[in-house]
């Protein structure tokens, strides 16, 4: 066989043996009749289909982002307007233009309109941010994110502002989320082999470089942006309807740390790497989560102090980033070849 | 009149405090590349190092009761040895690591000590008063302003004075200066790297303490949310500022301070909640006729 | 003793090697120029010895002390002064900044203000100048600056990475007469990158003849300036190579 053909189905196998395990941990926890387990399984597939989103465009270019959870924002609130009850929506966010205050959506076009819009503010937005070089990109991230904060938290007639919207239908379970995220690794890992995948990724090592070999740098980054924004939409559309309440803070600062954290754990550099972050994270949180809640031991009641999770995996990330800065998988895809890790084909040094 | 002038000093304050929180970051990134994410959590730190860790609803201070003469050196101290820490204990660790790692980390260490902060106080915002009288009121140019603002006004300039007379005029400033230009050229010429790095940090740790005395005296609060857009607007200002340009911080953040102010006076009311919103948009929209900054030196070399 | 003693350097660039096993010493008070085309290794040479680029293996040796691995600071410290391509002037300092900025590694405050009494007299422009920011400058100037900053660390050895680079030939001259007046004045050892073998054999000195990061050549410039070897170094025909020394 040819060895291009061959490292071809290589980079395919990755998707579909990230799907496969995805399945395989779903079936086992939904299997096991345990709620509370199969619910923490629908939520650690709602944060692939995050994170995954976040590694099309962060993974390939290389720029950072922190205001991806403003991305999530919106497409939670467009999800909502789209599908909560117009006698609700009357008395809870009258301000709502006519045709979205009378809208009555299924629940999957609203996912997918919630993904479109946050595409399309992503596409307004990076063409503005994209404009700057890497970090100071990342720092107008943030001020999106602000800005997107901003707004949500105070447009009461529009959103409820800080008071949550409730009365999401809950239909998201580990079933729902599973298959978003399944077609989210796979759009991740189309784009990531497609020509402008590729040529972002030439830019990652080195800006100047690229774009002096008359890469389109800002055409790329603008175009997996928006990719990116759309599957952060649909993550947002998902814990909207997972959770049942949304409020513009649970799409903040906190989110976006735990994002990133997943995606640096695992490895920023590959698809895998960022599958394999919000695994080991969501166990870890989980984990601690218990902690946090305590436990009985005998007759006394044993508990670690709250917030001890956020600092254990912030301490995590830094540890890491220290140890090994290219996160758990080393920037390697996991594909199927006689050895089990292969690196990817990246881009050669001059 | 008495408006206008009132204004001049609501800008001339709040620019103040967002001048010396992007002086604070600028130098770090100046001499080591690094967007230091956890600065505004130094802030935070600062403010709730004046009062004893409780969760109770009110604050009982801490380093707040001692005397201003015992107390200003005791927080600067403060906020310049976390950051001396966390630069010996992460940072120096990341030194040969990409931009984007250290900025990571940062943002992780940020992340730390704001939920420790959380675990140690508890989540509600509390009253503080430290130094009361310094809201009494004046008289000035037609305009009532608290004596605090002029205080504010008066201590930024003198910082601003101290530490660029520092940066002029001693060793220390100078090769600091040599190194946000060309760390290894300064390195070739004997110029110690740690010495350098952990005096900016102490440096921008005080800084960060600065802005927490003056904003906990202004505001009456302890907050853990406080240092955060604090943080973000003097990002902005160094983005704005040209990225590691001193100058160009202090100016951006006055120039932001101004902003604000006349956005706050001038939006109409129904818009004035989203007025931080406005804000960045308009700084976005600045960047992007200028990508390298509104007062970027032409000489400057691209270090991003 | 030999005052600079390099034993198997080699330094590699991920996957390319910029250094290849590379031996040699330096007498003290010698001047010694380091030829050869492009990518055969000069600069790399002198960064490695500088301790800005990081040695495979090998082993840096000054008066008896080792070098490799020590970190640039250190290396400074001990009396070695680098001028690095492309002058790399602290653009934004003023002109008498970048001459102090060395200094801080020095205790003898009165020596210090003789010695920048030294560079003034040697280069008159500069004293002129003093106080404007050295971006300012002009390349011939700005050579002549960052040669007086690397004086004022009052250096046991210095090197310097093609001084001509961008200079008119008649200001070259100007800074190779102050150089060799300099070296005389202060003992100093010098290591120079010199691309023009004619400018080397003129000036007076050994020459090291470099290719592929290899040394493919060694001896007295004026002599091996005009070799086949040099010829070999460009045109790449290493049969022909001799060691002359």
């Amino acid at each position: 066989m040819h060895t291009h053909t061959q490292t071809r189905l290589r980079s395919y196998s990755t998707p579909l043996l990230l799907s496969l395990s995805l399945l395989a941990l779903t079936v086992l926890a939904v299997g096991l009749g345990d709620k509370a387990l199969a619910r923490a399984m629908a939520e650690m597939l709602i944060r692939v289909t995050l994170v995954v989103a976040l590694w099309i465009f962060v993974g390939n270019s290389g720029v950072i982002s922190f205001g991806h959870a403003g991305y999530m924002c919106i497409g939670a609130y467009m999800s909502a307007w789209l599908t909560l009850k117009p006698t609700m929506k009357a008395l809870l966010l009258p301000g709502l233009p006519d045709w979205l205050a009378q809208a009555q959506w299924p629940v999957f076009p609203a996912a997918l309109a919630g993904g479109t819009l946050a595409a399309a503010v992503g596409l307004l937005s990076g063409a503005a941010i994209l404009r700057l070089s890497g970090i100071a990109a990342s720092i107008a991230t943030f001020a999106f994110l602000a800005i997107v904060n901003t707004v949500y938290s105070n447009w009461e007639d529009v959103t409820g502002a800080t008071s949550s919207v409730v009365g999401l239908p809950r239909y998201v379970d580990a079933w729902v989320a599973l298959a978003w995220s399944v077609a989210a690794i796979l759009v991740a890992s189309l784009y990531a082999n497609s020509g402008s995948g590729l040529a972002l990724r030439a830019t990652r090592e080195d800006e100047v470089a690229a774009q002096s070999s008359g890469i389109d740098m800002y055409r790329h980054r603008l175009l997996s942006l928006v990719i990116s924004a759309f599957f952060t939409g649909v993550a947002g559309a998902l814990l909207g309807h997972f959770i049942g309440v949304l409020n513009p803070d649970s799409f903040y600062l906190g989110l976006t740390f735990i994002a990133l954290a997943m995606l640096v754990v695992g490895g920023i550099g590959s698809l895998t790497g960022a599958v394999a972050g919000v695994v080991v994270l969501s166990v870890a949180i989980e984990v601690l989560v218990r902690l946090e809640q305590g436990f009985d031991l005998g007759d006394a009641h044993l508990a670690i102090p709250n917030g001890t999770q956020e600092i254990v995996i912030g301490m995590a990330m830094i540890v890491i980033l220290i140890l090994r800065p290219s996160g758990l998988t080393g920037g390697r895809e996991w594909t199927l070849s006689r050895r089990l890790f292969q690196t990817k084909g990246r881009p050669k040094q001059a | 009149m008495g408006s206008v002038s009132q204004l001049f000093f609501d800008a001339a304050s709040l620019g103040g405090i967002y001048a010396l929180a992007a002086l604070g970051i600028a130098l770090i990134f100046g001499v080591m590349n690094l967007v230091n994410f956890a600065h505004g959590e130094y802030i935070t730190f600062c403010v709730f190092a004046l009062i004893i860790p409780s969760t109770d609803a009110t604050a009982h201070l801490l380093l707040g009761r001692a005397p201003a003469i015992v107390l200003v050196p005791a927080i600067l101290m403060v906020g310049g040895g976390l950051a001396v820490m966390s630069e010996a204990l992460i940072f120096r660790r990341l030194r040969n690591a990409t931009p984007v790692t250290m900025m990571i980390a940062s943002f992780a260490l940020g992340f730390v000590l704001r939920y420790a902060l959380l675990a140690a106080y508890g989540g509600r915002p509390k009253a503080i008063s430290l130094w009361p009288g310094l809201n009494t009121p004046v008289e000035l140019l037609g305009a009532s302003v608290p004596l605090l603002q002029l205080i504010v006004i008066g201590i930024t300039v003198a910082i601003l004075g101290v530490l660029f007379g520092l940066l002029k005029h001693t060793r220390l400033g100078l090769e600091m200066r040599a190194a946000a230009e060309n760390f290894t050229m300064a390195r070739m010429l004997g110029v110690k790297a740690n010495r350098v790095i952990t005096g900016a940090f102490a440096i921008s740790g005080a800084l960060a303490a600065a802005v927490a005395l003056i904003l906990v005296t202004q505001t009456g609060v302890a907050d853990v949310r406080m240092g955060g857009p604090v943080m973000l607007v003097a990002f902005i200002a160094t983005v704005i500022g040209g990225m590691g340009s001193l100058p160009g911080a202090v100016a951006a953040g006055f120039l932001l301070g101004a902003a604000s102010v006349i956005l706050q006076a001038f939006l109409p009311l129904e818009a004035r909640p989203f007025r931080d919103a406005f804000l960045y948009s308009l700084v976005i929209g600045c960047l992007l006729l200028r990508p390298q900054g509104l007062f970027a030196l032409s000489g400057a070399k691209p270090r991003v | 003793m030999s005052k600079l003693a390099i034993h198997d350097l080699t330094v590699r660039y991920g996957k390319l090697t910029a250094l290849d096993d590379v031996s040699f010493t330096v007498q003290e008070g010698a001047r010694v120029f380091i030829s050869g085309p492009n990518g055969a290794g000069k600069s790399s040479l002198l960064k490695a010895i500088a301790g800005v680029a990081t040695t495979a293996h090998g082993r840096i040796e000054m008066d008896g002390d080792i070098l490799s691995g020590a970190s640039p600071e250190a290396i400074a410290r001990k009396g070695l002064s680098m001028v690095p391509e492309g002058r790399e002037v602290f653009g934004q300092l003023s002109i008498e900044e970048n001459l102090l900025i060395g200094t801080g590694i020095r205790r003898d405050k009165t020596a210090i203000a003789e010695d920048l009494q030294d560079i003034y007299s040697a280069f008159p422009i500069l004293a002129e100048r003093r106080h404007a920011s050295a971006g300012a400058l002009s390349g011939g100037q700005q050579q002549m600056l960052v040669i007086g900053r690397a004086l004022m660390t009052n250096p046991k050895l210095m090197m310097i990475d093609e001084p001509s680079l961008g200079l008119a030939p008649k200001i070259v001259d100007q800074v190779y007469d102050t150089l060799v007046e300099l070296q005389a004045l202060k003992g100093l050892t010098l290591l120079i990158v010199e691309q023009s073998s004619a400018r080397a054999a003129r000036v007076g000195g050994r020459m090291i003849l470099m290719r592929g990061g290899r040394i493919v050549g060694d001896g007295d410039a004026a002599v091996i300036g005009n070799e086949d070897s040099l010829r070999d170094a460009y045109f790449g025909n290493a049969n022909h190579v001799k060691e002359v020394s």
